[in-house]
């Protein structure tokens, strides 16, 4: 079916937009790396990959004068969603460029920043790519080499987003969302939300919580000596 | 500001790092307050209050946020860690924060919290909800992927992330009643504007040269002189003004009457005594008054020159006219005013009615200037002292009318009488309303 094909297409580019924001946010800290920037340009090339199948899927589609009108509508609900995507992944880029300009990697003379930041980046771009794990196979410049290739994609995407504009004739406020507010919610993914959630209450714990942890484990430890002790008892008498 | 973050990185003269612990977790690069203040003591020689201050702006403006009270954005001088933001998150005016960033934001924070966000946050979840409606499905996805691929990084990096984007919508986003860092003045022009350098070859210096001395030759009135004409202008023209002198019958701003200006419209049959003086003042406020030359125009039919009032107003018409009726208007002034055995001829010496007539073959907006000038001296020399000792005149200042004050309501337990139309320029020296 078109549409489930078009909606498939629609979460890979989603996934793989949020992976490359991921990823840029760490540029410029202490995570960055060579390799960072080779997940960076290949995600890149992934999204626009992903981009140019979902524009020809949705254009045909939207051309196609013999879908019926609720059809219709989903398709242009879908294409808002697109644009956006694309925005967001235009902006990303943009960036990532200036962020990769100002923060060259193998310049002894500039140091990323501090952010506390130590583990890679790797399972993200696993995630975006779709592979179990990332190979790594380019040069030691990356850095500076990729910046070149990421302005010309800049460039493609801005005139890919241009004719979208117009050639495409649908205008975005027409289009109503199907969720309503809290619909996130209701996700029967659970997202980590337990362990997420239980991570920023002992952030603000947890200068707190070691005494009242403390106090726990000397209790629990009690507790075991004393069952010991009745078990002993039980078998001795 | 970035500068300064930057060099602080430096690893042997930057700030000294230490280790925040979690319970489990053990994140690096934190550093506190009392570290950022010495550092910037030493690195720029600078007053421990200036230091503070300046580590206020680092972290007002986003670029350290702090560990321990995230929603406080003060730099506090003693052990409270600290931490670097990862520079995607600088303020930068080249990429504001929008407003899809923010309800992605919500979207997460929904999602972890369970729907138990803050009231400001709650609001402008319902209101972003509305106002980007289009895009809401993406904004769900979008928040659930960024979640997914939070997932794959190690503990203490996703601690980090957190703490990040809270502060960088702290910042971009502040709860109602912060102080909001965001807010700049009315945009002020760039001032980086690249100046064009003129080539300083002898043109240059030769039109400098005139330029001075032009500036030279230019006529300047000695300032003596000048304000001695600027105070006798104002001594003459203080009783006629309304704000400095009051106006009769009252104010209309205060009372609510609007009788001033109604007396004062330009139309209207008898004129108030003030108008009337001012007539006599120059020839400019005479003409300029509608009245006044209605009165000028019959004082002149009885003297047998009102051609001239004519002329000037017809030449009047010419200068400030529709463009298409240019040449029309020149050709009626000539058959009326200036054609030999014209009906109304008027009395221009012969240099300048020839230089008219020349001009007249190809009119333009300003031919008529300098007949103009000239009738209108004439009038000013010679009929205007006349009019002001006519009996016309006279007979107007005689009628003319002054109306009374209105008298203002006194409430019974008020204790200053507000009269109704107070000078500002009497109350600020003495304190109270004179009359």
């Amino acid at each position: 079916m078109v549409k489930e094909e078009c909606k498939a297409l629609l979460d890979a580019l989603s996934k793989v937009t949020a992976c490359y924001r991921h990823m840029v946010l760490t540029i410029g800290g202490t995570s960055d790396s060579q390799n960072l920037r080779e997940e960076l340009k290949k995600t890149r090339q992934k999204a626009q990959e992903l981009a140019v199948a979902n524009r020809n899927k949705l254009t045909a589609v939207l051309k196609d004068k013999t879908v019926s009108k609720e059809d219709k509508a989903e398709f242009e609900r879908l294409w808002v969603i697109f644009s956006t995507c694309m925005e967001i992944l235009e902006i990303d880029m943009r960036r990532a460029l200036e962020l990769g300009q100002e923060f060259p990697l193998n310049v002894p003379k500039k140091h990323l920043i501090q952010t506390g930041m130590s583990g890679g980046t790797s399972g993200v771009a696993a995630r975006a790519m779709s592979v179990q794990n990332m190979k790594y196979e380019a040069e030691h410049n990356i850095d500076v080499v990729d910046l070149k290739d990421l302005e010309n994609e800049i460039n493609q995407v801005g005139e890919m987003m241009y004719e979208m504009e117009m050639k495409v004739n649908v205008p975005q406020w027409t289009v109503e969302a199907k969720q309503d507010p809290g619909a996130e919610l209701k996700s029967t993914i659970s997202v980590g939300a337990s362990s997420i959630g239980m991570i920023s209450v002992e952030e603000n714990k947890s200068f707190c919580d070691i005494s009242k942890v403390l106090a726990g484990i000397i209790f629990s430890a009690v507790l075991i000596i004393a069952i010991v002790l009745a078990v002993c008892v039980v078998k001795l008498s | 500001m970035e500068r300064v973050i930057v060099s602080m990185q430096d690893p042997d003269m930057g700030i000294k790092m230490r280790n925040q612990r979690l319970l489990i977790t053990v994140i690096p690069h934190a550093m506190t307050g009392n570290d950022i203040v010495e550092w910037l003591i030493q690195k720029y020689a600078i007053s421990e209050e200036e230091s503070l201050h300046l580590g206020n702006l680092l972290v007002k403006h986003g670029y350290i946020y702090p560990l321990k009270d995230p929603r406080s954005l003060v730099l506090r001088a003693d052990d409270s860690p600290y931490r670097f933001q990862t520079p995607y998150f600088w303020t930068s005016s080249k990429w504001p924060a929008t407003e899809l960033d923010y309800a992605i934001y919500l979207a997460k924070k929904n999602i972890r919290k369970q729907g138990d966000l803050i009231d400001h946050e709650k609001d402008n979840y319902n209101l972003l909800h509305k106002r980007i409606n289009h895009t809401w499905d993406f904004v769900v996805m979008q928040a659930r992927e960024q979640l997914r691929a939070a997932k794959q990084r190690r503990k203490g990096d996703r601690i980090v992330i957190d703490c990040q984007e809270q502060a960088y919508w702290l910042v971009n986003r502040p709860p109602p009643g912060a102080l909001n860092v965001m807010e700049h003045g009315p945009e002020r022009r760039n001032c980086h504007i690249s100046r064009v350098q003129l080539p300083e070859n002898t043109d240059y210096y030769k039109r400098e040269i005139e330029c001075c001395r032009k500036a030279m030759g230019r006529t300047r009135v000695k300032s003596s002189i000048c304000l001695e004409g600027y105070i006798k202008f104002n001594e003459q023209y203080v009783p006629h003004d309304p704000i400095m002198s009051g106006c009769l019958p009252s104010n209309p701003w205060i009372t609510d009457d609007t009788t001033y200006w109604a007396m004062n419209a330009p139309t209207v049959t008898t004129p108030t005594k003030l108008r009337v003086e001012r007539w006599g003042f120059s020839f400019s406020e005479l003409l300029g008054d509608t009245l006044g030359r209605r009165q000028l125009l019959e004082f002149l039919k009885k003297e047998f020159s009102a051609e001239n009032l004519s002329f000037w107003e017809a030449c009047e018409e010419l200068r400030y006219g529709e463009q298409a009726r240019i040449a029309d208007i020149v050709d009626s002034i000539y058959q009326q005013f200036l054609a030999p055995g014209a009906t109304r001829w008027v009395n221009i010496d012969s240099k300048t009615m020839e230089r008219t007539l020349e001009g007249i073959k190809m009119p333009h907006r300003y031919v008529m200037d300098d007949a103009q000038m000239h009738i209108y001296m004439l009038m000013k020399k010679d009929s205007y002292p006349r009019f002001l000792k006519s009996e016309l005149y006279r007979s107007l200042l005689a009628e003319a009318v002054m109306p009374p004050e209105t008298k203002k309501r006194v409430f019974p337990f008020m204790r200053k009488q507000r009269h109704s139309s107070p000078s500002p320029a009497l109350l600020l020296p003495t304190g109270e309303p004179e009359a």
